[in-house]
Protein backbone atom coordinates (compact mmCIF):
# COMPACT_ATOMS: atom_id res chain seq x y z
CA UNK A 1 0.00 0.00 0.00
CA UNK A 2 1.39 3.45 -1.21
CA UNK A 3 0.86 6.56 0.69
CA UNK A 4 -0.56 9.27 -1.29
CA UNK A 5 1.24 12.35 0.46
CA UNK A 6 -1.27 14.86 -1.67
CA UNK A 7 -3.65 13.97 0.54
CA UNK A 8 -2.06 15.64 3.82
CA UNK A 9 -1.31 18.65 1.47
CA UNK A 10 -4.97 19.07 0.09
CA UNK A 11 -7.09 18.16 3.12
CA UNK A 12 -4.58 19.00 5.81
CA UNK A 13 -6.48 22.44 6.36
CA UNK A 14 -9.52 20.56 6.83
CA UNK A 15 -8.47 18.09 9.19
CA UNK A 16 -6.40 20.99 11.05
CA UNK A 17 -10.41 22.93 11.17
CA UNK A 18 -11.15 19.74 13.21
CA UNK A 19 -8.66 19.53 15.50
CA UNK A 20 -9.47 22.95 16.22
CA UNK A 21 -12.65 22.71 17.14
CA UNK A 22 -11.89 19.20 19.20
CA UNK A 23 -9.40 21.65 21.02
CA UNK A 24 -12.63 23.80 21.61
CA UNK A 25 -15.18 21.19 22.63
CA UNK A 26 -12.53 19.74 25.22
CA UNK A 27 -11.71 23.02 26.90
CA UNK A 28 -15.08 24.20 26.97
CA UNK A 29 -15.98 21.13 28.93
CA UNK A 30 -13.54 21.08 31.22
CA UNK A 31 -14.19 24.41 32.41
CA UNK A 32 -17.38 23.60 32.72
CA UNK A 33 -16.51 19.95 34.08
CA UNK A 34 -14.09 20.40 36.70
CA UNK A 35 -16.00 23.18 38.71
CA UNK A 36 -19.15 21.09 38.20
CA UNK A 37 -17.52 17.91 39.78
CA UNK A 38 -16.42 20.02 42.69
CA UNK A 39 -19.93 20.83 43.04
CA UNK A 40 -20.54 17.12 42.76
CA UNK A 41 -18.33 15.78 45.24
CA UNK A 42 -19.16 18.37 47.86
CA UNK A 43 -22.91 17.68 47.25
CA UNK A 44 -22.35 13.97 48.08
CA UNK A 45 -21.02 15.13 51.66
CA UNK A 46 -23.86 17.79 51.75
CA UNK A 47 -25.54 17.37 55.08
CA UNK A 48 -29.05 17.43 53.19
CA UNK A 49 -29.88 14.18 52.18
CA UNK A 50 -31.67 14.86 49.44
CA UNK A 51 -29.19 16.76 47.48
CA UNK A 52 -26.50 13.85 48.42
CA UNK A 53 -28.89 11.78 46.48
CA UNK A 54 -28.76 13.71 43.45
CA UNK A 55 -25.57 14.07 43.43
CA UNK A 56 -25.10 10.36 43.70
CA UNK A 57 -27.41 9.39 41.23
CA UNK A 58 -25.77 11.66 38.48
CA UNK A 59 -22.14 10.39 38.81
CA UNK A 60 -23.50 7.29 39.14
CA UNK A 61 -25.73 7.27 35.97
CA UNK A 62 -22.84 9.33 33.71
CA UNK A 63 -20.54 6.60 35.05
CA UNK A 64 -22.22 3.65 34.33
CA UNK A 65 -23.80 4.06 30.80
CA UNK A 66 -21.81 4.10 27.06
CA UNK A 67 -20.74 8.07 26.90
CA UNK A 68 -22.48 7.60 23.39
CA UNK A 69 -25.52 6.56 24.89
CA UNK A 70 -25.69 9.93 26.53
CA UNK A 71 -24.63 11.51 23.75
CA UNK A 72 -27.54 10.47 21.59
CA UNK A 73 -29.76 11.34 24.95
CA UNK A 74 -28.38 14.82 24.92
CA UNK A 75 -28.25 15.11 20.97
CA UNK A 76 -32.11 13.88 20.48
CA UNK A 77 -34.16 13.67 23.38
CA UNK A 78 -33.01 17.69 24.25
CA UNK A 79 -35.05 18.98 21.13
CA UNK A 80 -38.29 16.73 22.27
CA UNK A 81 -38.32 19.29 25.26
CA UNK A 82 -38.04 22.24 23.11
CA UNK A 83 -34.64 23.44 23.75
CA UNK A 84 -32.81 23.07 20.22
CA UNK A 85 -28.85 23.49 20.58
CA UNK A 86 -26.34 23.82 17.64
CA UNK A 87 -24.65 20.07 17.96
CA UNK A 88 -21.90 21.27 19.46
CA UNK A 89 -23.12 22.90 21.71
CA UNK A 90 -24.95 19.52 22.34
CA UNK A 91 -21.07 17.61 22.75
CA UNK A 92 -19.79 20.60 24.70
CA UNK A 93 -22.71 19.54 27.34
CA UNK A 94 -22.72 15.57 27.29
CA UNK A 95 -18.50 15.55 27.42
CA UNK A 96 -18.76 18.54 30.11
CA UNK A 97 -21.45 16.06 31.97
CA UNK A 98 -19.89 12.89 31.52
CA UNK A 99 -16.48 14.09 32.63
CA UNK A 100 -17.63 16.28 35.75
CA UNK A 101 -19.04 12.65 37.13
CA UNK A 102 -15.61 11.28 36.43
CA UNK A 103 -14.15 14.24 38.18
CA UNK A 104 -16.19 14.28 41.35
CA UNK A 105 -15.39 10.74 41.67
CA UNK A 106 -11.23 11.66 41.42
CA UNK A 107 -11.78 14.99 43.88
CA UNK A 108 -14.24 12.74 46.42
CA UNK A 109 -11.16 10.21 46.99
CA UNK A 110 -8.30 13.34 47.08
CA UNK A 111 -10.89 14.90 50.20
CA UNK A 112 -11.01 11.33 51.47
CA UNK A 113 -6.90 11.48 51.16
CA UNK A 114 -6.65 13.99 53.86
CA UNK A 115 -6.57 13.26 57.03
CA UNK A 116 -9.85 13.47 59.44
CA UNK A 117 -8.07 16.12 61.88
CA UNK A 118 -7.51 18.44 59.22
CA UNK A 119 -11.32 19.01 58.93
CA UNK A 120 -12.00 18.76 62.59
CA UNK A 121 -8.97 21.16 63.02
CA UNK A 122 -10.34 23.84 60.99
CA UNK A 123 -13.66 23.71 61.71
CA UNK A 124 -12.91 23.80 65.21
CA UNK A 125 -11.39 27.53 64.49
CA UNK A 126 -15.49 27.97 63.90
CA UNK A 127 -15.12 28.25 60.04
CA UNK A 128 -18.36 26.78 58.17
CA UNK A 129 -17.61 23.38 56.49
CA UNK A 130 -16.99 25.29 53.54
CA UNK A 131 -14.51 27.39 54.61
CA UNK A 132 -12.98 24.53 56.19
CA UNK A 133 -13.21 22.88 52.38
CA UNK A 134 -12.01 25.51 50.66
CA UNK A 135 -8.95 27.31 52.85
CA UNK A 136 -7.68 23.87 54.61
CA UNK A 137 -9.11 20.81 52.99
CA UNK A 138 -8.86 21.15 49.07
CA UNK A 139 -5.88 22.84 48.88
CA UNK A 140 -4.29 19.76 50.26
CA UNK A 141 -6.73 17.90 48.09
CA UNK A 142 -4.80 19.24 44.81
CA UNK A 143 -1.76 17.54 45.09
CA UNK A 144 -3.10 14.48 45.63
CA UNK A 145 -5.77 14.58 42.78
CA UNK A 146 -3.88 16.29 39.69
CA UNK A 147 -2.52 12.76 38.21
CA UNK A 148 -6.11 11.32 37.87
CA UNK A 149 -7.56 14.81 36.84
CA UNK A 150 -5.15 14.52 34.20
CA UNK A 151 -5.96 11.37 33.30
CA UNK A 152 -9.31 11.77 33.08
CA UNK A 153 -8.66 14.99 30.92
CA UNK A 154 -6.44 12.80 28.44
CA UNK A 155 -9.78 10.51 28.06
CA UNK A 156 -11.92 13.02 27.52
CA UNK A 157 -10.08 14.42 24.44
CA UNK A 158 -10.01 10.62 23.33
CA UNK A 159 -13.90 10.38 24.17
CA UNK A 160 -15.05 13.41 22.38
CA UNK A 161 -14.26 11.44 18.31
CA UNK A 162 -17.48 10.19 19.45
CA UNK A 163 -19.31 13.43 18.96
CA UNK A 164 -18.73 12.72 15.39
CA UNK A 165 -21.66 10.51 15.49
CA UNK A 166 -23.96 13.70 16.39
CA UNK A 167 -22.55 16.06 12.99
CA UNK A 168 -20.00 17.84 15.36
CA UNK A 169 -17.32 18.58 12.77
CA UNK A 170 -14.40 18.09 15.02
CA UNK A 171 -11.31 15.93 14.61
CA UNK A 172 -12.72 12.85 13.45
CA UNK A 173 -15.73 14.10 11.76
CA UNK A 174 -13.14 15.90 9.12
CA UNK A 175 -11.23 12.22 8.92
CA UNK A 176 -14.04 10.35 7.72
CA UNK A 177 -15.20 13.26 5.43
CA UNK A 178 -12.28 13.21 3.90
CA UNK A 179 -11.37 9.25 4.14
CA UNK A 180 -15.52 9.87 1.84
CA UNK A 181 -14.08 12.51 -0.57
CA UNK A 182 -10.51 10.27 -1.47
CA UNK A 183 -11.57 6.95 -0.32
CA UNK A 184 -7.98 6.82 1.10
CA UNK A 185 -8.28 5.85 4.71
CA UNK A 186 -5.30 4.88 5.88
CA UNK A 187 -3.79 8.92 5.24
CA UNK A 188 -6.88 10.17 7.02
CA UNK A 189 -7.08 8.09 9.49
CA UNK A 190 -3.32 8.16 10.19
CA UNK A 191 -3.46 12.02 10.46
CA UNK A 192 -5.78 12.27 12.95
CA UNK A 193 -4.67 9.44 14.74
CA UNK A 194 -1.27 11.40 15.17
CA UNK A 195 -3.01 14.68 15.85
CA UNK A 196 -5.13 13.01 19.19
CA UNK A 197 -1.66 11.60 20.32
CA UNK A 198 0.05 14.95 20.13
CA UNK A 199 -2.41 16.78 21.66
CA UNK A 200 -2.54 13.90 24.60
CA UNK A 201 0.93 14.21 24.97
CA UNK A 202 1.03 18.20 25.01
CA UNK A 203 -1.45 17.84 27.71
CA UNK A 204 0.43 15.10 29.73
CA UNK A 205 3.52 17.53 29.67
CA UNK A 206 2.02 20.87 30.79
CA UNK A 207 0.07 18.55 33.64
CA UNK A 208 3.04 16.40 34.81
CA UNK A 209 5.08 20.47 35.06
CA UNK A 210 1.98 21.65 36.92
CA UNK A 211 2.18 18.21 39.46
CA UNK A 212 5.39 19.50 40.17
CA UNK A 213 5.02 22.70 40.84
CA UNK A 214 1.94 22.39 42.83
CA UNK A 215 3.51 19.61 44.96
CA UNK A 216 6.65 22.01 45.93
CA UNK A 217 4.42 24.66 46.72
CA UNK A 218 2.34 22.93 48.98
CA UNK A 219 4.82 21.70 51.16
CA UNK A 220 7.97 23.64 51.04
CA UNK A 221 9.54 21.42 48.76
CA UNK A 222 8.95 17.87 51.26
CA UNK A 223 5.74 15.60 50.43
CA UNK A 224 2.29 17.32 50.34
CA UNK A 225 0.15 15.50 52.68
CA UNK A 226 0.97 15.11 56.56
CA UNK A 227 1.29 10.99 57.48
CA UNK A 228 -2.16 9.91 58.15
CA UNK A 229 -2.33 10.78 61.86
CA UNK A 230 0.78 9.24 62.74
CA UNK A 231 -0.67 9.22 66.66
CA UNK A 232 -4.18 7.52 67.48
CA UNK A 233 -6.18 9.19 69.62
CA UNK A 234 -6.12 7.11 72.91
CA UNK B 1 -23.61 11.12 89.08
CA UNK B 2 -21.51 14.37 88.59
CA UNK B 3 -20.43 16.15 91.82
CA UNK B 4 -20.67 19.60 91.76
CA UNK B 5 -18.24 21.86 92.93
CA UNK B 6 -20.12 24.92 93.80
CA UNK B 7 -18.25 27.18 91.75
CA UNK B 8 -19.40 31.13 91.69
CA UNK B 9 -20.26 31.41 88.13
CA UNK B 10 -19.77 28.95 85.33
CA UNK B 11 -18.56 29.98 82.43
CA UNK B 12 -19.03 26.59 80.57
CA UNK B 13 -21.99 24.52 81.37
CA UNK B 14 -22.07 20.71 80.75
CA UNK B 15 -25.28 19.34 81.68
CA UNK B 16 -26.37 15.47 81.40
CA UNK B 17 -24.59 14.67 78.28
CA UNK B 18 -24.55 11.56 76.70
CA UNK B 19 -22.84 10.14 73.96
CA UNK B 20 -23.45 6.34 72.44
CA UNK B 21 -21.10 5.60 69.56
CA UNK B 22 -21.99 1.81 68.14
CA UNK B 23 -20.77 -0.44 70.46
CA UNK B 24 -19.60 1.77 73.34
CA UNK B 25 -20.75 4.40 75.56
CA UNK B 26 -18.75 7.31 75.71
CA UNK B 27 -20.75 9.48 78.13
CA UNK B 28 -23.22 8.34 80.44
CA UNK B 29 -24.63 11.56 82.09
CA UNK B 30 -22.18 14.07 82.52
CA UNK B 31 -22.02 17.29 84.25
CA UNK B 32 -19.14 19.61 84.42
CA UNK B 33 -19.02 23.16 84.85
CA UNK B 34 -15.84 25.50 84.46
CA UNK B 35 -15.71 29.02 85.97
CA UNK B 36 -14.07 31.67 83.97
CA UNK B 37 -10.17 31.39 84.68
CA UNK B 38 -10.01 27.61 85.65
CA UNK B 39 -7.81 25.26 84.95
CA UNK B 40 -9.39 21.79 84.58
CA UNK B 41 -7.22 18.63 84.00
CA UNK B 42 -9.30 15.30 83.13
CA UNK B 43 -7.38 11.84 84.01
CA UNK B 44 -8.47 8.58 83.35
CA UNK B 45 -7.89 5.64 81.50
CA UNK B 46 -7.52 5.15 77.88
CA UNK B 47 -11.39 4.66 76.84
CA UNK B 48 -13.35 6.02 79.72
CA UNK B 49 -14.34 9.29 77.55
CA UNK B 50 -12.17 12.25 78.11
CA UNK B 51 -11.53 12.63 74.62
CA UNK B 52 -15.47 12.96 74.29
CA UNK B 53 -16.18 14.75 77.15
CA UNK B 54 -13.85 17.65 75.70
CA UNK B 55 -14.91 17.52 72.02
CA UNK B 56 -18.42 17.64 73.29
CA UNK B 57 -17.35 21.16 74.51
CA UNK B 58 -17.14 22.75 71.31
CA UNK B 59 -19.78 20.14 69.68
CA UNK B 60 -16.88 18.91 67.60
CA UNK B 61 -18.94 15.60 68.91
CA UNK B 62 -22.38 16.17 69.02
CA UNK B 63 -23.95 14.48 72.13
CA UNK B 64 -26.76 12.25 72.26
CA UNK B 65 -28.61 13.98 74.99
CA UNK B 66 -27.58 17.36 77.16
CA UNK B 67 -26.56 20.27 76.48
CA UNK B 68 -23.42 22.75 76.29
CA UNK B 69 -23.58 26.78 77.44
CA UNK B 70 -20.41 28.87 77.13
CA UNK B 71 -21.48 31.87 78.57
CA UNK B 72 -24.77 31.32 78.71
CA UNK B 73 -24.97 31.18 74.89
CA UNK B 74 -25.63 27.68 73.77
CA UNK B 75 -22.99 25.77 72.26
CA UNK B 76 -25.23 22.64 71.27
CA UNK B 77 -28.14 20.54 72.65
CA UNK B 78 -29.56 17.49 71.72
CA UNK B 79 -32.35 17.25 70.48
CA UNK B 80 -31.99 20.70 68.66
CA UNK B 81 -35.45 22.85 67.56
CA UNK B 82 -33.20 25.50 65.79
CA UNK B 83 -33.11 25.41 61.86
CA UNK B 84 -29.83 23.22 60.70
CA UNK B 85 -29.00 26.69 59.51
CA UNK B 86 -29.27 28.72 62.67
CA UNK B 87 -27.76 25.84 64.38
CA UNK B 88 -24.44 25.81 62.32
CA UNK B 89 -24.13 29.66 62.60
CA UNK B 90 -24.40 29.87 65.88
CA UNK B 91 -21.94 26.78 66.40
CA UNK B 92 -19.21 28.49 64.25
CA UNK B 93 -19.61 32.20 66.10
CA UNK B 94 -19.23 30.24 69.21
CA UNK B 95 -16.54 27.60 68.65
CA UNK B 96 -14.29 30.94 67.49
CA UNK B 97 -14.22 31.59 71.22
CA UNK B 98 -13.15 28.24 71.96
CA UNK B 99 -9.74 27.13 71.32
CA UNK B 100 -8.96 23.46 70.57
CA UNK B 101 -5.31 22.01 70.68
CA UNK B 102 -5.42 18.02 69.26
CA UNK B 103 -2.74 15.18 70.50
CA UNK B 104 -1.55 15.17 66.82
CA UNK B 105 -1.26 18.85 66.25
CA UNK B 106 -3.28 18.72 63.35
CA UNK B 107 -0.82 21.76 61.80
CA UNK B 108 -1.92 22.82 58.05
CA UNK B 109 0.38 21.57 56.08
CA UNK B 110 0.20 23.21 53.19
CA UNK B 111 0.64 26.75 55.12
CA UNK B 112 3.63 28.14 56.35
CA UNK B 113 3.64 28.74 60.38
CA UNK B 114 2.97 32.22 59.92
CA UNK B 115 -0.31 31.74 57.50
CA UNK B 116 -1.48 28.60 59.90
CA UNK B 117 -1.71 31.33 62.65
CA UNK B 118 -2.97 34.30 59.97
CA UNK B 119 -5.87 31.77 58.31
CA UNK B 120 -8.05 31.20 60.94
CA UNK B 121 -8.10 34.64 61.90
CA UNK B 122 -8.75 36.47 58.15
CA UNK B 123 -11.44 33.77 57.62
CA UNK B 124 -13.13 33.36 60.89
CA UNK B 125 -12.36 36.57 62.79
CA UNK B 126 -12.32 38.21 59.63
CA UNK B 127 -9.30 40.18 60.59
CA UNK B 128 -7.39 42.35 57.88
CA UNK B 129 -4.08 40.95 56.68
CA UNK B 130 -2.25 43.43 58.38
CA UNK B 131 -4.00 42.85 61.72
CA UNK B 132 -3.53 39.05 61.35
CA UNK B 133 -0.13 39.27 61.08
CA UNK B 134 0.83 41.40 63.83
CA UNK B 135 -1.78 38.80 65.89
CA UNK B 136 0.21 36.32 64.55
CA UNK B 137 3.85 36.99 65.36
CA UNK B 138 2.63 38.02 69.14
CA UNK B 139 0.75 34.48 69.12
CA UNK B 140 4.25 33.24 67.69
CA UNK B 141 6.11 34.63 70.18
CA UNK B 142 4.33 33.68 73.03
CA UNK B 143 5.15 30.17 71.87
CA UNK B 144 8.98 30.89 71.70
CA UNK B 145 8.40 30.32 67.31
CA UNK B 146 8.65 33.81 65.99
CA UNK B 147 12.12 32.89 64.29
CA UNK B 148 10.16 29.83 62.38
CA UNK B 149 7.30 32.23 60.94
CA UNK B 150 8.58 31.13 57.41
CA UNK B 151 8.92 27.42 58.12
CA UNK B 152 6.81 24.91 57.24
CA UNK B 153 4.69 22.82 59.17
CA UNK B 154 6.66 19.61 57.97
CA UNK B 155 10.04 21.18 59.22
CA UNK B 156 8.97 21.41 62.43
CA UNK B 157 9.49 18.79 65.15
CA UNK B 158 6.42 17.30 67.18
CA UNK B 159 7.03 20.19 70.18
CA UNK B 160 7.52 22.79 67.83
CA UNK B 161 4.13 21.64 65.84
CA UNK B 162 2.40 21.66 69.22
CA UNK B 163 3.31 24.95 69.81
CA UNK B 164 2.73 26.48 66.19
CA UNK B 165 -0.74 24.33 67.20
CA UNK B 166 -1.23 26.84 70.43
CA UNK B 167 -0.01 29.85 68.80
CA UNK B 168 -2.95 29.54 66.08
CA UNK B 169 -5.73 29.12 69.14
CA UNK B 170 -4.24 32.07 70.59
CA UNK B 171 -4.42 34.56 67.96
CA UNK B 172 -7.69 33.93 68.01
CA UNK B 173 -8.39 35.20 71.72
CA UNK B 174 -9.87 32.58 73.22
CA UNK B 175 -12.33 32.70 76.13
CA UNK B 176 -12.00 28.56 76.58
CA UNK B 177 -8.92 26.71 75.54
CA UNK B 178 -9.23 22.82 75.17
CA UNK B 179 -6.39 20.77 75.23
CA UNK B 180 -6.62 16.73 74.40
CA UNK B 181 -3.04 15.33 75.70
CA UNK B 182 -1.05 17.76 74.14
CA UNK B 183 1.82 16.33 75.19
CA UNK B 184 1.45 12.78 74.35
CA UNK B 185 2.45 12.16 71.06
CA UNK B 186 5.82 13.91 71.85
CA UNK B 187 9.43 12.87 72.46
CA UNK B 188 10.18 12.97 76.50
CA UNK B 189 12.56 15.89 75.84
CA UNK B 190 10.16 17.79 73.80
CA UNK B 191 7.63 17.76 76.23
CA UNK B 192 8.26 20.29 79.04
CA UNK B 193 8.55 22.94 76.38
CA UNK B 194 5.10 22.79 75.71
CA UNK B 195 3.98 22.39 79.16
CA UNK B 196 5.92 25.30 80.19
CA UNK B 197 4.01 27.27 77.40
CA UNK B 198 0.51 25.81 79.23
CA UNK B 199 1.94 27.16 82.49
CA UNK B 200 2.20 30.83 81.27
CA UNK B 201 -1.40 30.50 79.84
CA UNK B 202 -2.39 29.12 83.36
CA UNK B 203 -0.73 31.93 85.09
CA UNK B 204 -2.24 34.69 83.03
CA UNK B 205 -5.68 33.09 84.13
CA UNK B 206 -6.71 31.33 80.55
CA UNK B 207 -9.91 28.88 81.11
CA UNK B 208 -8.32 25.57 79.92
CA UNK B 209 -9.62 22.28 80.25
CA UNK B 210 -7.04 19.89 80.05
CA UNK B 211 -6.89 16.17 79.33
CA UNK B 212 -3.13 15.13 80.25
CA UNK B 213 -1.17 11.72 81.61
CA UNK B 214 1.41 14.19 83.04
CA UNK B 215 0.36 13.95 87.24
CA UNK B 216 3.28 16.41 88.04
CA UNK B 217 2.04 19.13 85.69
CA UNK B 218 -1.41 18.57 86.52
CA UNK B 219 -0.73 19.08 89.93
CA UNK B 220 1.19 22.13 89.25
CA UNK B 221 -1.56 23.89 87.33
CA UNK B 222 -5.10 22.40 87.82
CA UNK B 223 -7.55 23.96 90.24
CA UNK B 224 -9.32 21.31 89.68
CA UNK B 225 -8.73 17.40 88.54
CA UNK B 226 -11.71 15.86 87.59
CA UNK B 227 -11.03 11.75 87.30
CA UNK B 228 -13.40 9.96 84.65
CA UNK B 229 -14.01 6.15 83.99
CA UNK B 230 -16.11 3.81 82.07
CA UNK B 231 -18.06 7.90 81.21
CA UNK B 232 -18.80 8.80 84.49
CA UNK B 233 -16.96 11.02 86.80
CA UNK B 234 -15.96 9.08 89.54
CA UNK B 235 -13.78 12.27 91.53
CA UNK B 236 -12.90 15.61 91.57
CA UNK B 237 -11.67 18.65 93.44
CA UNK B 238 -8.69 20.25 93.80
CA UNK B 239 -5.30 18.29 93.06
CA UNK B 240 -3.53 17.90 96.36
CA UNK B 241 -7.00 16.03 97.32
CA UNK B 242 -7.29 14.19 94.41
CA UNK B 243 -3.43 13.59 94.16
CA UNK B 244 -2.88 12.31 97.60
CA UNK B 245 -6.06 10.88 99.28
CA UNK B 246 -8.38 9.90 96.47
CA UNK B 247 -11.56 8.88 98.14
CA UNK B 248 -12.34 5.96 95.68
CA UNK B 249 -10.97 2.88 95.14
CA UNK B 250 -11.34 3.04 91.41
CA UNK B 251 -9.05 6.92 92.02
CA UNK B 252 -6.42 4.95 94.28
CA UNK B 253 -5.88 2.05 91.51
CA UNK B 254 -5.52 4.47 88.48
CA UNK B 255 -2.86 6.72 90.44
CA UNK B 256 -1.10 3.59 91.35
CA UNK B 257 -0.74 2.17 88.00
CA UNK B 258 0.07 5.26 86.26
CA UNK B 259 3.08 5.65 89.13
CA UNK B 260 4.40 2.32 88.12
CA UNK B 261 4.33 2.57 84.76
CA UNK B 262 5.93 6.37 85.32
CA UNK B 263 9.29 4.88 85.61
CA UNK B 264 8.89 2.84 82.30
CA UNK B 265 8.96 2.69 78.45
CA UNK B 266 5.76 3.60 77.45
CA UNK B 267 4.09 1.44 75.72
CA UNK B 268 1.47 2.41 73.68
N1 LIG C 1 -15.50 7.97 66.68
C1 LIG C 1 -15.74 6.91 67.48
N2 LIG C 1 -16.38 5.82 67.00
C2 LIG C 1 -16.65 4.77 67.78
N3 LIG C 1 -16.30 4.68 69.06
C3 LIG C 1 -15.65 5.72 69.61
C4 LIG C 1 -15.34 6.89 68.85
N4 LIG C 1 -14.69 7.76 69.65
C5 LIG C 1 -14.61 7.17 70.87
N5 LIG C 1 -15.18 5.95 70.84
C6 LIG C 1 -15.30 5.03 72.00
O1 LIG C 1 -15.80 5.76 73.08
C7 LIG C 1 -15.11 5.44 74.27
C8 LIG C 1 -14.44 6.68 74.85
O2 LIG C 1 -13.41 7.10 73.96
P1 LIG C 1 -12.53 8.39 74.22
O3 LIG C 1 -13.40 9.51 74.60
O4 LIG C 1 -11.66 8.56 73.03
O5 LIG C 1 -11.65 7.93 75.48
P2 LIG C 1 -10.30 8.52 76.04
O6 LIG C 1 -10.00 9.81 75.35
O7 LIG C 1 -10.56 8.69 77.49
O8 LIG C 1 -9.25 7.50 75.80
C9 LIG C 1 -14.13 4.35 73.90
O9 LIG C 1 -14.72 3.11 74.20
C10 LIG C 1 -13.96 4.49 72.42
O10 LIG C 1 -13.68 3.25 71.82
MG1 LIG D 1 -8.38 10.42 74.19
Amino acid sequence: MSIDLSIFTNYGPQLLLGFWMTIKIVVAAIILGMPFGLVLALGRRSRFVFIRLLASSFIEIFRNTPFIIQVFMFFYVLPFYGLYLPAEYVGVVALAAFGSAYFAEVIRGGIDAVAKGQLESARATGMSDWQAMRYIVLPQTLPIILPAMTNQTLSLVKESAILSTITVGELTMAAITVQGETFRPFEAFIMVALLYWALNETLAIIMRRVERKVSKRSSGGSRAVPAVSAVKDG
Amino acid sequence: MAMDTGKMSNFLEMTGLVKTFTGATALQDVSLNVAKGEVVCLIGPSGCGKSTLLRTANWLTPADAGEVRLDGELVGTMPDQRSASKQAKGLNAVRARIGMVFQNFNVWPHLNVLENVVCPQMVVAKRSRNEAEKKALVALSEVGLEDKKSEWPDNLSGGQKQRLAIARVLAMDPDLMLLDEPTSALDPELVSGVLAVLKRLAEKNMTMIIVTHELGFASSVADRIVFLEGGHIIEQGPPDVILQSPATERLKLFLDKLNITAFQPKSD
